[in-house]
């Protein structure tokens, strides 16, 4: 991603709204159980396609602001999903996918990644609190959800960010494609 | 090959961002209340509170449609739930209807063999009824007691009436005409062939009680003999034979109420309507009386 107030300023808009959104609606619905996790979708989407780097200040920042507006233990949050842009940046950088439905699974690693962190994370904090068994349904659903929601966040997210991406998965997958038969043999892949 | 610029950079914002996290998270953990981060939250708080509500309020309407679909999955659970608790709930009640149903009806055959009046000694045996004549002539039933239990051809059967509060806490419902080892068949006072010598009382008129066939809350009275008979009053078993040798029906017994008395020709002739005070259609459980009490009138009415 190239550093710039640009686009410093688009990915803060986007994790502002993802919180703002977060927080005022998502939070309160309940579906089966579980409530889709945008903030963890969109620090995920900025990771995959900006780089660890990106990916780990923009968890860090997005978790610091959730903390700060929900009235959470600060630190908690940003700290796990400082880890999960990390780790979804780093495997974009190593395995440099192209795939246009990679969202889906990136999206229930990154959601799946971030509910087990926290709860491990809670739970150390918490010493003696009782985990009931329900904690796994809902993360299960709240993944399950997560990718649902995944390929519109990704897409909006690359839409927004684009002009900042030093390099976008679905541009170079464009380029992979194989040239197409135009004319004699001779002539393949010229486009004469 | 990797730049080790970028190698290096990288590792250091992961530290940077985690090392930063975790001492937010020592320092909330070691302020009081009063400190820096949770004066920061509160005030980050209240900022952002106008934007929240705005928000909330904007998203309303997207919040409710997806709570109305999540609230349709639960209703269709609740739903379910609720189905089978009413399920459970239908069977305990029938169950408990039928128990009071069951109370009822013995309560008023014991009240029955405790009336005045009623024939004493006569061993009353209980039985259930397992099966019902199919036809709406209400002619016979079938109980779960047989000759094991006493039972014997020709013993007359009571039963309790409907209403549990009525004076009248029920009567005759037939006799016994057909026995097995555990079942016995009871031939009902609506059948056509059943005549019983029948007494109106307390005015002592006698007469023959008949079915009107097809409507079992209708008897007839019929050769009355001994006085005017009037509405509203009981009949009951004479304990006279209606034709040659022993009456079936100790004395006593009550049969229904006069409900109504049809005068033919010159008064000479009285039709009695008698409602039986046994409710025939949905009798459940009987008493066989066992034994003919002491004493037993044995007086004889022919029928012509």
């Amino acid at each position: 991603m190239i550093l710039s107030p640009g686009s410093i300023l688009r990915v803060g808009a986007l994790l502002l709204l993802a919180v703002v959104l977060q927080l005022s609606a998502l939070s309160q619905l309940s579906i089966l159980g579980g409530h889709v996790d945008l903030v963890v979708l969109a620090v995920a989407a900025v990771a995959y396609y900006g780089g660890s780097v990106a990916g780990c200040a923009a968890g860090f920042a997005a978790g610091f602001l959730l903390d700060l507006l929900s009235g959470a233990t600060m630190g908690v949050t940003s700290l796990v999903l400082t880890a999960v842009g990390y780790g979804v940046g780093r495997f974009r950088e190593v395995r440099d996918p192209s795939h246009g439905l990679l969202p889906l699974a990136v999206g229930a690693a990154a959601t799946g990644g971030f509910v087990v962190a926290f709860a491990a994370v809670s739970f150390m904090l918490d010493v003696g609190a009782s985990v009931s068994p329900l904690v796994i349904r809902d993360a299960i659903v709240t993944t399950l959800l997560n990718v649902l929601l995944a390929l519109p966040v990704f897409t909006g997210s690359r839409k927004l960010l684009g002009p900042a991406l030093k390099v976008d998965p679905l541009e170079r997958r464009r380029r992979r494609q194989p040239p197409r038969e135009t004319g004699p043999l001779g002539l393949r892949g010229l486009e004469v | 090959m990797y730049d080790r610029k970028v190698v290096r950079r990288r590792r250091a914002a992961l530290a940077v961002f985690v090392a930063l996290s975790i001492a937010i998270l020592t320092a909330y953990f070691g302020e009081s209340g009063g400190g820096l981060f949770h004066t920061l939250q509160r005030g980050a708080q209240e900022a952002f509170a106008p934007i929240e509500t705005g928000a909330s309020r904007a998203l309303k309407p997207v919040r409710d449609l997806f709570g109305w679909a999540g609230d349709t999955f639960e209703a269709k659970k609740e739903n379910k739930d609720l189905k089978r608790e009413v399920e459970r709930l239908r069977a305990t009640l029938a169950e408990a209807q039928t128990a009071q149903r069951d109370a009822t009806q013995l309560k008023g055959l014991v009240g029955l063999s405790d009336e005045e009046g009623f024939p004493r000694g006569t061993e009353p045996v209980a039985a259930r009824v397992m099966a019902r004549s199919p036809s709406i002539w209400y002619s016979s039933i079938k109980i779960d007691k047989g000759e094991s239990d006493g039972i014997r051809v020709n013993q007359p059967v009571i039963a309790a009436g409907s209403d549990p509060d009525a004076s009248e806490v029920g009567g005759l419902v037939g006799k016994v005409t057909n026995v097995t080892g555990g079942t016995a068949e009871v031939t009902l006072i609506t059948d056509a062939s059943i005549g019983i010598g029948a007494q109106v009382m307390p005015s002592g008129a006698t007469g023959v009680v008949r079915p009107a066939v097809g409507n079992p809350r209708d008897l007839l009275m019929e050769f009355v003999e001994g006085g005017r008979v009037t509405e509203d009053t009981t009949v009951a078993t004479s304990g006279f034979t209606i034709s040659k040798g022993e009456s079936l029906f100790p004395r006593g017994i009550p049969i229904g109420r006069v409900s109504k008395v049809d005068l033919e020709e010159v008064d000479i002739y009285q039709r009695v309507h008698l409602e039986p005070y046994a409710d025939l259609k949905t009798i459940d459980i009987v008493q066989v009386l066992t034994r003919r009490p002491r004493g037993a009138q044995t007086a004889g009415v022919v029928l012509p």
